[in-house]
């Protein structure tokens, strides 16, 4: 079967022109690089099938990242047939930069020039046959979003393939075009594309330098003999050459309609990202988030108007068929509606199981209290999970999350915390693991340690179940649920940030890792994207449910209705296996209140089961009989459980994930750290509010001393970076 | 009673059924996070980020 290859610029449509050829569903994220290794399909309409790779997007074939090393390699070591190079048309000279160098392999190439409607809805116009003549490769438009021309572009393609192709340069005619055919001569006959490895090693590229040293050292007394304005940065003459090369010769053949004015992606963006107002507006969009999926009174009605519903047919709607006789304070939001609802079924099944299942048997207790009690403790969450996945991706579609990490690196950057290292974190809304693996983009060691030791901060998608457990229990009332779950995510990046200006501080480095972004134009969401994105999520939860879940709440049944003694028959849950080894586990957190209490031992087994699967946790409270109607903690109590639970250990795949991404030094401190700083938020947070709850004034003062050590503890740093900049200067 | 046995063996079939997929799964070079945003190099739905600092 023939291999075709997708290469191309992030962004530039690659992964939309794979699913559109091969069918596949692969998520769309608006973020730079959703694909780090390549995925293969294959197209079917053509005579004979094709094999299609789609290849990280990157910007040049220099191999700083593992990205651009994956695309490199494939394309010099598996030769494909052809390669397809997609050009974002709305952005020519800077995509067209990477097809400089992918001419310079001896591949046969084909230009898909994207996002051509874009263009002819700024009225602009491309000169395809001029351009195509002058790249000396042919060039088919299309728009992979729409569709449109990608059927002929594998049908040119196929004709491309067929032709096979000499590589050509740009640099010919530069000032480095003398050398090129000397270092050409130098490399061994047999190796092919040499005007690729050719010039990559007048660049200096380290991996050319280490497989051709002879050629090397003459390209290296080539270099000596010329004079040039980059002092011997071969790697930036060359790719200003390039770009000289491509304003001079390519640029113009496209044809402006209007002069450039601010494209709507601005005027939002003036908003958006605004010096005073971004932070404020980020923290209103993240509370509405957990609003429309947590919130007890959606409409307010309750909190600022004192409403309360009391028909007993509309309460059983909003809950579920929960009315006990009392009046609901307000309308739920969707999210607690449907909670309530997937609950009602669970806890039918269980009732109408118990009328069947003879009463008092080991079996009916497993069934019923056990799985259909743990599992469905979990499940009934899934519909709260999935809104907020919902309205994560819709931000991350729509092309607001990369403005974040923008508005964070502006913010913090004074204090040395850069916005490369937000990136990874703000994926660890989704997931820990690929938040932890993010932090490969930065090149500092110490950095990626530090990035790995905080994604833990920004609550992964296993937690939200405990914090939706918590919402709902009755201490909090009405709207301090949502304001909870807020509070939860909001501490989260708080103590992210507190965290890093400490490791900060005792760090012996003061450079910023410099961060260089692409803001992507804002755009709708595709409604396709998303559900196929909810769709696997919906999967991955019923998978995990029915696996880890179901197994951890049978282990825990049996360990928590035995005893030692377990051959003597079920036991009450205080004698049994289980309350022995909870009552240990007790006392190691009495410090921080939750674990105070005859339930104490069950939270304090909950949170340890939650290094199976932080949705454990839920499903251990549910086999206890913890559920939100009978949690008896305190606010207090709560918020310092939560706190625990967000900063201690994640769960075991996260943790084998930190141990391969870090080095062996930091991820010993990375566990230390997890440990250390989980008990100690959660025992402050706790004493804080207790402190508060009995005089506003002590727990003003504590407050105000933890402010003052932080903002010290920034000045510092602060001081510090500004005199090593002067320094520098 | 009969029936006792065979909820006995699904429990432990149940408690079991994550253990052998694990090694399954590892054998066939799949991600073993159990995450379907596992960037193990085996997951299609990894969102990590390029190096944009050129």
């Amino acid at each position: 079967m023939i291999k075709f290859a997708l290469a191309g610029n992030p962004n530039s449509g690659k992964t939309t022109l794979f699913n559109t050829l091969t069918g596949s569903t692969a998520h769309v994220g608006n973020w730079p690089g959703v694909t780090v290794d390549k995925r293969e399909g294959t197209y079917k309409k053509l005579s004979e099938k094709v094999q299609i790779v789609d290849l990280p997007g990157i910007y040049s074939l220099s191999p700083y990242t593992p990205e651009e090393v994956v695309t490199r390699n494939f394309i010099l070591d598996e030769k494909p047939e052809c390669v397809i190079n997609i050009v974002d048309a709305t952005n020519l000279e800077r995509n067209l930069y990477l097809t400089t160098q992918i001419l310079e392999i001896d591949v046969p190439v084909i230009v898909a020039l994207n996002m051509i409607d874009a263009v002819k809805a700024n009225g602009d116009k491309i000169n395809i046959k001029e351009l195509s003549n002058r790249l000396g490769v042919p060039i088919v438009e299309i728009s992979a979003l729409k569709k449109q021309g990608t059927d002929e572009l594998m049908k040119v393609a196929y004709g491309v393939a067929k032709c096979g192709r000499n590589s050509t340069t740009v640099l010919q005619e530069s000032i480095v075009g003398p050398i090129i055919d000397k270092v050409n001569e130098a490399l061994p006959n047999d190796l092919e594309s040499k005007l690729f490895h050719a010039i990559k090693l007048i660049e200096g590229d380290e991996l050319e330098v280490a497989a051709h040293p002879e050629a090397n050292k003459i390209a290296v007394e080539l270099k000596a003999k010329i004079g040039d304005e980059f002092e011997g940065d071969y790697e930036a003459v060359i790719a200003d050459r390039r770009y000289d090369y491509i304003s001079k010769h390519f640029t113009p053949t496209v044809v402006r309609a209007k002069k450039q004015g601010m494209t709507k992606s601005d005027k939002i963006d003036k908003v958006m990202t605004h010096r005073v107002w971004a932070i404020p507006l980020f923290l209103v969009i993240m509370f509405a988030v957990f609003h429309f999926v947590f919130s007890e009174d959606l409409l307010f009605l309750n909190a600022i108007f004192g409403l309360e519903i009391k028909s007993e047919g509309a309460i059983n709607f909003f809950t579920g068929m929960g009315y006990e006789g009392e009046a609901l304070g307000g309308i739920p939001s969707l999210g607690v509606f449907l909670q309530s609802w997937v609950g009602f079924v669970f806890d039918y099944l269980g009732a109408l199981l118990g009328r069947v299942l003879p009463d008092g048997t080991w079996y009916a207790s497993l069934i019923i209290d056990g799985l259909i009690g743990g599992v469905g403790a979990v499940a009934s969450f899934i519909p709260q999970i999935l809104l907020l996945f919902l309205f994560i991706s819709i931000l991350e579609d729509s092309g607001y999350m990369a403005r974040v990490a923008f508005i964070m690196d502006r913010a913090f950057r004074k204090i040395g915390l850069s916005g490369k290292a937000f990136i990874p974190m703000l994926m660890g809304f989704g997931c820990s693991v690929p938040a932890m693996m993010a932090a490969r983009t930065l090149q500092n060691e110490q950095e990626r340690d530090r990035t790995i030791r905080l994604s833990i901060c920004f609550s992964c998608g296993a937690k939200a179940p405990i914090w939706a457990m918590l919402a709902g229990v009755a201490v909090l009332g009405g709207i301090l649920g949502d304001l909870f779950v807020f509070g939860i995510y909001l501490l989260g990046i708080v103590i992210a940030i507190v965290s890093a200006l400490i490791m900060k501080l005792f760090s012996k480095s003061n450079e910023i890792p410099p961060f260089i972004m692409e803001l992507p134009a804002y755009h709708a969401p595709q409604f396709k994207n998303l559900m196929a994105h909810l769709w696997e999520k919906f999967k991955h939860y019923v998978y995990k449910a029915a696996t880890i879940i179901a197994a951890s709440t049978v282990v825990l049944w049996f360990l928590s209705n035995f005893s030692w003694a377990f051959w003597t028959g079920m036991v009450d849950i205080e004698e049994s296996i289980l309350a022995d080894v909870g009552r240990g586990l007790q006392y190691i957190f009495y410090p921080l209140g939750w674990a105070i209490g005859e339930d104490g031992w069950k939270y304090s087994v909950a949170t340890i089961t939650g290094l199976i699967a932080k949705e454990d946790v839920v499903a251990t409270c549910a086999v206890f009989g913890l559920t939100e109607g009978t949690i008896g903690l305190s606010v207090a109590g709560i918020f310092a459980f939560a706190a625990y639970n967000l900063f201690t250990l994640p769960c075991m795949a996260a943790v084998a994930t930190a141990k391969g991404e870090s080095t062996k030094k930091g991820f010993w401190i990375t566990v230390a750290w997890w440990f250390a700083s989980s008990y100690i938020i959660s025992m402050v947070i706790y004493w804080m509010i207790a402190l508060y709850e009995v005089a506003i004034w002590a727990g003003l003062l504590v407050t105000f001393v933890l402010v003052a050590l932080i903002i010290t503890a920034g000045m510092v740093v602060w001081l510090r970076i500004k005199k090593h900049s002067s320094d520098k200067e | 009673m009969w029936y006792e046995y065979l909820i006995a063996a699904a429990a432990v079939i149940i408690v079991a059924i994550p253990i052998i997929l694990h090694f399954v799964n590892k054998k066939k070079g799949k991600s073993s996070c159990g995450c379907d945003c596992g960037c193990c190099s085996s997951c299609d739905k990894c969102k990590c980020t390029d190096d944009l600092e050129k």
